[in-house]
């Protein structure tokens, strides 16, 4: 047995996962952290600011995130998935896959000039697709590791054997087009699910016009919208026409609570959307906000007056009632229809631009996952876990910590992360 | 599948040249509809079904039982006696308890409901049949602009009716389509005429159809085509009291898709009967040969 | 004053056991095109409030919303993230209506008479006869009235629907 197996394997690199494998760091524990894309950070990354304190959310992710890359007891696998899994709990095998950047780590400096250079434009995923990056790129410009990667299924070098000219414009030499795909083994005493969430496309609920309409907007993408380091450069305009939006409503609970799409709660709604409509008034005193919500579910510590900060200091203004309709003037103005349920007027309103809050809903490769794992889902397709302890998945040695088991925000998350460490520790110091 | 028509009340004692097109229709294209005698009133589901839950479902198994008794299935050419007849059959056959009370009130007329008839809205059945229709379209309507009038009944709901997308249909538009006219995409389609709600309010009716009237007008629509007549008459009725009360203009023709699809099978409109409609069609016709 | 009658909201979910399900999140008003128009003073979701807590007199006898104007539209059934079946309720609410000799908008009597003494919603008229010949349109054998009397006599509609009035 050995050192060996004092390994814990965490797979998924947002907040719940970074914070599992520091809490499993600290406790001088090997932690092998598994992440899909080419850098962690996870849907935290994405966030302009986070609720009840309004901190900037890369601001307080960034130390996390170097302190991961730079533990001597963590190891970072990005580019990876895993692929089989086998042994028992104590002494796991599972294999990796690895893919290649295409780029040599030690030499990349993350100067920027490749991306210059590059002539192809790609739908960026973590701007929501609100904007193109390079074939060549980074995540996220503040990304751990701050390294580039080569997206092949992009890249004019792969998909036609032409261009090259990253490699020729790199000082550093960096680019290296030979590297291929990695399979590895890794042995290790308990794994981690933390692999996160996805959203719910609105474009299912027809009468709401997403898809049709450029001025209504998922509340993800209005975080890329007003983030400084976003396609907007942090200065809100609309998409139809650039022009600044001074009414914004946002609707609550599109596809949550619905038997016809999401029975459950997405739990952080009604905290974010006020969070947003905060940000929206900071950055222009002229926006009115308006939030359509069915109820106002703001159970955390300081959440309810952080509700009254956004009627008292914000101008928000909260309204019962959900939101079915919405149509559009020749502006291309949305108009909500809703009825008012404190006064019973069922009435229209127009508004520059509205922002849906969708359901969180498991990543769509979940059940590939669970299948190579070995774990059972829920009937909503999130990691199951047990119900007394919701971090123990159904299988012996495997956790389960953050928005892959359930919709949770971030404190939640951390806290979550905390518990699945110490449980993933106790098979650890078993024997 | 034998079908037999079930007519209802509104098409044959009111509008029978909807009738016409629709016989007309479903002959050229090759598809055998027998007669079903002796039916009653479905009943309306937005009128007796309204005041008296166990009449509405005794008349409607009663209109079932007939079609059983004859070994045919339903073919209707009305969205309101589609979801009547769709609603009896399933509650019916969803519920014992229920089908054994009916049975025992239709016990009275020497009736027994058992629940093989299938019941098929008629543009259901078009639309089944596209192809053929598209291969047998020798005039094409072309550049017609048609606001094509889904309504209400045709769709929801959907667990009972269980046809086209409840809240984006697009059988209507692709029938429209199949025999070459245009139809166009106006931001009111899905809305309801407003036809059941005159029983109780004439001037919300009324609103009902004006919105739906201006939305067809700001995209341009030459003409408004229906599957429904409680629909039709909304349409082709009651323009003029809209355009009375709101000073108006509205003068749109409105047809019921067989009428259209048989224009563009090419048939003499000498017996269509199109001259019965209210709102006059000369100019469509024009427009189109 | 307004008193709960407990006994009518059972009544009402044994029958439909979808009204349970509300949790009265006014999806449905903002669907219904007859509550907009008239500014929520037709509300589906106040209904089925009325309904959820029992307030028979305010639903029957002076209708404040007004059932009747429901267009059947069933848009808010189609978009009820509970699966409340409105339509279906409001039914239940306008049977009670005529039942209980409570009154209602005098065409739908106008339309249940002519089903009691034709079997047709809509008679078929002489006129509309010859113009079926001109069309070449077969002739329509209708309904044995009896036997459409006698069915409705099985389910006393004859009964229920000339009971508007007697409650003055």
């Amino acid at each position: 047995m050995g050192e060996n197996l004092k390994r814990v394997m965490v797979i998924g690199g947002g907040i719940a996962g970074i914070q599992a494998s520091l809490d499993l760091a600290e406790r001088n524990i090997k932690v092998d952290l598994i992440e899909k894309n080419a850098c962690i950070g996870g849907r935290m990354a994405q966030l302009d600011k986070t609720f009840p304190t309004n901190d900037c959310s890369i601001c307080i992710l960034a130390p996390k995130l170097a302190e991961c890359f730079r533990h001597p007891n963590i190891t970072l696998h990005i580019l990876s998935e895993v692929k089989n899994l086998s042994g028992q709990p104590g002494n796991f095998k599972v294999k990796i896959l690895k893919k290649a950047r295409y780029i040599k780590e030690d030499e990349c400096i993350n100067c920027g000039l490749c991306i210059e250079k590059c002539p192809m434009r790609v739908d960026d995923e973590f701007d929501m697709r609100l904007r193109k990056r390079r074939a060549i790129y980074i995540d996220y410009v503040q990304g751990v590791p701050s390294i580039m990667t080569i997206d092949r299924e992009n890249c004019l070098f792969f998909t036609k054997n032409a261009c090259r000219i990253c490699e020729k414009v790199c000082e550093k030499e960096a680019i290296d087009f030979d590297q291929i795909d990695e399979e590895i083994e890794l042995n290790v005493g308990s794994i981690i699910v933390a692999t996160g969430y996805d959203i719910f496309n609105p474009k299912s609920i027809e009468t709401l016009g997403y898809g049709r309409y450029p001025n209504v907007i998922t509340a993800l993408e209005f975080e890329r919208l007003i983030c400084a380091s976003g396609p907007l450069g942090g200065h809100l305009t609309r998409p139809s026409d650039k022009n600044d939006p001074k009414k914004l409503a946002f609707i609550n609970c599109v596809g949550s609570r619905d038997i016809k799409n999401n029975p459950y709660c997405s739990s952080c709604c009604c905290m974010y959307t006020t969070k947003e409509a905060m940000i929206a008034f900071e950055h222009d005193n002229e926006i009115e906000t308006s939030i359509f919500y069915i109820d106002l579910r703001a159970a955390g510590k300081g959440f309810r007056e952080y509700i009254q900060r956004g009627v008292n200091n914000y101008a928000i203004k909260y309204i019962k009632g959900k939101v079915a309709k919405i149509l559009e003037d020749d502006q291309r103005n949305p108009l909500i229809i809703y009825e008012d349920i404190s006064t019973s007027q069922v009435k229209q309103l127009k508004f520059d631009l509205v922002i849906l809050a969708t359901t969180m809903v498991p990543k769509k490769d979940a059940n590939e996952l669970a299948k190579t794992l070995g774990v059972k889902l829920d009937n909503f397709n999130f990691f199951k876990g047990e119900s007394f302890h919701p971090q123990k998945s159904s299988k012996e040695g495997i956790f389960l910590c953050g928005a892959c088991r359930e919709p949770m925000d971030i404190p939640n998350s951390v806290i979550d992360a905390s518990g699945a460490a110490a449980k993933a520790a106790e098979i650890l110091m078993r024997g | 599948m034998s079908y037999n028509y079930f007519l209802g009340c509104v098409i044959p004692g009111r509008l029978p040249f909807i009738e016409a097109s629709a016989r007309k229709a479903f002959e050229e294209i090759g598809i055998k509809v027998g007669d079903q005698a002796k039916c009653s009133c479905c009943p309306d589901p937005t009128g007796t079904a309204q005041l008296d839950h166990e009449s509405f479902l005794a008349l409607g198994a009663r209109n079932l039982c007939l079609f059983e008794e004859n070994n045919s299935n339903i073919l209707s050419l009305c969205s309101g006696c589609t979801e009547t007849l769709k609603t009896v059959k399933h509650i019916l056959d969803n519920d014992n308890d229920k089908k054994k009370e009916i049975n025992s009130k239709l016990s009275a007329i020497g009736k027994n409901y058992k629940g093989n008839a299938e019941i098929k809205h008629f543009a259901e059945v078009l639309y089944e049949n596209i192809d053929k229709i598209k291969e047998k379209v020798k005039k094409p309507l072309k550049d017609l602009k048609v606001a094509g009038h889904p309504g209400c009944h045709y769709l929801r709901p959907s667990e009972i009716i269980n046809w086209d997308d409840p809240l984006n249909p697009k059988t209507l538009d692709e029938l429209i389509e199949a025999i070459g006219a245009d139809p166009v995409d106006y931001s009111l389609k899905n809305d309801c005429c407003g036809n059941p709600v005159e029983k109780s309010d004439k001037d919300i009716s009324l609103s009902m159809l004006e919105n739906k009237l201006q939305s067809m007008r700001e995209a341009g629509a030459d003409c408004i085509v229906c599957v429904c007549p409680a629909c039709y008459q909304q349409f082709d009725f009651n323009q003029r009291e809209v355009n009375k009360k709101k000073n108006t203009e509205y003068n749109f023709p409105v047809f019921y898709i067989t009428e259209l699809i048989d224009l563009a099978l090419g048939m003499d409109t000498e017996g269509l009967g199109l001259n019965f409609h209210r709102i006059k069609v000369n100019e469509i016709l024009e427009k189109i040969t | 004053m307004q008193t709960v009658d407990f006994e009518f909201r059972n009544e009402l979910i044994k029958e439909d056991f979808s009204l349970n399900y509300c949790y009265q999140c006014g999806t449905c008003s903002s669907a219904c095109p007859v509550a907009f128009i008239t500014n929520g003073e037709y509300n589906p979701r106040k209904i089925i409030e009325q309904s959820l807590l029992g307030l028979k007199d305010l639903l029957i006898k002076d209708q404040k919303p007004n059932v009747w104007l429901c267009c059947t539209c069933q848009m808010c059934v189609e978009e009820c993230p509970q699966n409340v079946f409105l339509t279906e309720i409001f039914e239940k609410i306008k049977n009670r209506i005529v039942v209980l000799g409570e009154p209602y908008p005098e065409t739908y009597k106008v339309q249940a008479k002519s089903v009691l003494e034709n079997g047709l919603a809509i008679p078929l008229t002489q006129p509309i006869i010859r113009r079926r010949d001109q069309l070449g349109l077969p002739k329509i054998e209708s309904a044995n009235i009896e036997e459409i009397t006698k069915l409705l006599n099985a389910t006393n509609f004859e009964k229920k629907i000339n009971l508007m009035g007697e409650n003055k």
